[in-house]
């Protein structure tokens, strides 16, 4: 693992080296060769993980995280390079750094044995993306939006800390491969109920669940692309790897625990979705997007059943690249009309042939198209929620129809129509925001052809 | 105030300490607490204003008192047990306990009895505050680690609790950073007792890092001696660089991972549970975000945002700084970035 780890420490000094000519092209060369280092990992055994050393591992559920974390980072830098261009080397290299700094610590948190080394990562990710927001988001709503972001994430996170120091004293140990073989079912007790909560609330918090997801509209839409970016493909997916990692200790107590959960989820997910209907602020409409589909990682994550957990894995994924992409091609419009209402920029498909195809292939990943993997994440979890009980698929079905409303909304209002007036003048595309939403695309259509590496640990 | 006077007050204030740190008799620590106090005052009284002496008065009379109690409680307890050394308390007396706990807390200015450190750190010049808010505490600390076998665990948790809640509290309304240091060091100051009867070197390991985050933080405020946040919002004209070191230093007090704050925050919330107080552990860790709250609102004011301010001065960088910057960089690098060695700090005992 520190063959990835060190070279991305390593950015920095690229960075703080390179001249104002060569600080893009060094970036994202060397972020992309860090990609093809971390491919092998993809390579899993089903049921076993390959242990680095008594650090890092990387077994099926982390490495395609992994994957995703590090296919981010170029794509972070190259959508980040338009709004940059007027601010001073310094000031790109500090943003540049923070990029860096957040990536060296997600790598490290999904690949950590350790759950106190876990934590400890997952609370230093808050730091860079609390300094991408407030320092370089654009409106004053930002500091706001960061310190929600920051003291919903601290107030569940500490319940956590707590209750892991807890475990590691009355089980022995926190590693998580020592803890595989070691776990006990815990004691049906009020006390236990409470450490249940303390585990869970951190993650819920993270993913968002629907009551505590207040903070996400307000950090998504406030961020810079590259925040919004990395909060909408990798840190909402910290709080379901949390969360399947720590399942294994919080037998059987999850039966009993987990229905309020389950079902603020349901409600949840329609009410996001619905909300997404009446949405004027085309980023807003992306980030409750988030909301909804990670309400559904949250139901298969508590039904805790094979199927289900395949499926979360499956749909972290799919949604990471599907968010992501949604991001900036909104951001896209945002570099050009310097707006994100959706009503001031109409009709794009005239103007803008090819980026209204990726539209057009963003809509339907997200609202979850055959063959993709959105479809077969959301299959899979729709189906053990069935299993586990009938009624839900009425929520669940529901929901479906009301995400595909919401993205073929989202798609005709920008694309289709009558063109607004005043936007003849916008810039054609470059070529590197084709680049970013091919590339961006091409995973996500690859792993259709073998979806088995993205299905996690019960494949 | 001229150097020969300088030195002799100041190798006062380090005998005083120094006198209570080495010594095991009663009387010999109580002498050196009254040196201490005794030579601080013309220190704080420094600058000539009526809120340095008012400040000055407030200290001296709670330092005072809490100086009369100490003694009291020294007698009475060489009354009942016949004896002079620290080690030697008999728990069981409800009295000596009791008032010994109140008479340190007094002088280390923890809650219920907090209410002088505010004004004090607040009346008195920014170095002055420094050396109020750190070496001050280094005596009545070192007391405590002397005699914590005997020491109710009961009141010293309550008023620990009690102190963190209003530490977090009390900075809340607070625009005056000298104000808000004081605020921090009583929630400090709550932590570090919370954990003395369980694990002393805990203590020692959470003052250290307390220490050196006081003195980066009063150090830098002191380069522009910036005392409020509107002040404080000009630094980026001056040197962006130390706005950075802003940032990470109240980061690191606030107690975020991964920078080295957390890991007394961490240690001591390991101790409390070993010891089954859980929902002590939990309260802290919680109260301790309200702290986390005000660093961030000067955070924001300072690195996060632009004050719109016009730039007058162009040829800044002609003038030599004057400021004295005691061992910034060192310190800044281990009050921030040492949290991968925490295992070094097991050595302390």
């Amino acid at each position: 693992m520190l063959k990835i780890i060190i070279p991305t420490i390593m950015l920095f000094p690229v960075i703080w080296y390179s001249n104002s000519t060569l600080i893009w092209i060094n970036m994202t060369s060397y972020s992309l060769m860090i990609n093809l280092m971390t491919l092998p990992l993809l390579n899993q055994a089903g049921n076993n993980s390959n242990n680095f050393s008594l650090t890092f591992f990387s077994d099926s559920l982390s490495s395609p995280l992994l994957m995703l974390t590090v296919w981010l980072l170029p794509l972070m830098i190259m959508a980040s390079q338009h709004h940059l261009m007027k601010e001073s080397l310094t000031r790109k290299k500090l943003y540049l750094s923070m990029l860096i700094s957040l990536q060296m610590f997600l790598i490290m948190t999904f690949s950590a044995t350790e759950l106190i080394l876990f934590y400890i990562l997952f609370e230093a990710t808050l730091i860079p993306t609390l300094i991408i927001i407030t320092r370089w988001g654009n409106q004053t709503e930002r500091l706001n939006a960061g310190l929600y972001f920051l003291f919903y994430t601290l107030i569940g996170s500490l319940p956590l800390l707590v209750a892991l120091i807890y475990v590691q004293i009355s089980l022995g140990s926190l590693n998580y491969l020592v803890m595989n073989i070691w776990f006990q079912d815990m004691s049906s007790s009020w006390s236990s109920n409470l450490l249940w909560l303390a585990c869970i609330m951190a993650f819920m918090v993270k993913m968002p669940l629907y009551g505590l997801h207040l903070w996400l509209p307000k950090a998504h839409v406030e961020a810079p692309i590259a925040g919004s970016m990395v909060l909408a493909a990798v840190l909402l997916k910290l709080g379901g790897y949390g969360m399947l990692r720590l399942t294994i200790i919080l037998n059987p107590t999850t039966k009993i625990m987990a229905y309020p959960f389950i079902m603020l989820c349901l409600w949840g997910m329609i009410m996001t979705s619905s909300i997404c209907l009446r949405q004027t602020d085309l980023k807003s409409l992306i980030a409750y997007s988030s909301v909804s589909h990670m309400a559904l990682v949250i139901v298969a994550i508590l039904m805790q059943t094979p199927w289900s957990f395949m499926g979360a894995t499956a749909l972290m994924i799919a949604h990471g690249l599907t968010s992501s992409m949604l991001f900036c091609l909104a951001n896209s419009n945002y570099e050009r009309i310097h707006s994100r209402t959706m009503l001031l920029a109409r009709g794009l498909q005239a103007f803008l042939p090819l980026m209204a195809t990726w539209w057009l292939l963003a809509s339907l990943t997200n609202l979850a198209l055959p063959p993709f993997i959105n479809l077969i994440g959301e299959l899979f979890v729709i189906m053990a929620s069935f299993s586990w009980s009938n009624v839900t698929i009425t929520m669940t079905g529901l929901n479906m129809l009301i995400t595909a409303l919401y993205s073929l909304y989202m798609l005709t209002m920008t694309q289709r129509g009558k063109f607004t007036y005043h936007i003849h003048n916008i810039k054609p595309s470059y070529t590197r925001e084709n680049t970013l939403m091919s590339m961006h695309m091409l995973p996500l259509i690859m792993l259709t052809l073998n979806p088995k590496i993205i299905m996690g640990l019960t494949y | 105030m001229k150097l020969p006077i300088l030195t002799i007050v100041m190798t006062t204030i380090f005998t005083g300490t120094m006198l209570t740190m080495i010594s095991s008799h009663w009387l010999l620590i109580w002498i050196g607490l009254e040196i201490n106090m005794l030579s601080i005052i013309p220190i704080l009284t420094k600058n000539q204003k009526p809120r340095s002496t008012e400040a000055a008065t407030k200290y001296f009379l709670t330092q005072a008192t809490a100086s009369m109690l100490l003694m009291f409680t020294i007698v009475f307890n060489a009354m009942h047990s016949g004896q002079w050394t620290t080690t030697n308390i008999d728990p069981n007396n409800m009295i000596v306990s009791l008032t010994m706990i109140i008479a340190l807390t007094m002088k280390l200015g923890m809650t219920p009895f907090h209410f002088w450190v505010p004004e004090v750190t607040q009346g008195v010049s920014l170095m002055t505050g420094m050396l109020l808010l750190t070496w001050q505490k280094l005596a009545p600390i070192s007391i405590m680690m002397q005699m914590f076998t005997s020491i109710n665990s009961i009141i010293l948790l309550l008023i620990a609790l009690m102190s963190v809640l209003v530490g977090g509290w009390g900075g809340l309304n607070q625009t005056q950073l000298r104000k808000i240091l004081a605020y921090s060091s009583i929630a400090h100051m709550g932590w570090m007792m919370a954990i003395l009867t369980f694990c002393p070197s805990l203590t020692m390991l959470n003052l250290l890092i307390y220490l050196m985050l006081t003195i980066i933080m009063f150090t830098m405020l002191n380069m522009n001696t910036n005392t409020t946040t509107l002040t404080l919002s000009n630094l980026w004209n001056k040197s962006p660089t130390i706005t950075m070191m802003i940032l990470i230093s109240l980061l690191s007090l606030g107690g975020l991972p991964p920078l080295t704050g957390f890991l007394p925050k961490w240690v001591i919330i390991q101790e409390l549970t070993k010891n089954n107080n859980i929902a002590m552990a939990t309260v802290m860790a919680i109260m301790a975000l309200l702290n986390l709250y005000f660093y961030m609102r000067l955070i924001y004011s300072t690195s996060l945002t632009l004050f719109p301010t016009p730039n007058n001065i162009k040829m800044k960088w002609q003038f030599q700084p004057k400021k004295r910057s005691l061992f910034l960089s060192p310190l800044i690098i281990l009050s921030t970035l040492t949290l991968p060695l925490s295992p070094v700090f097991s050595t302390l005992n």
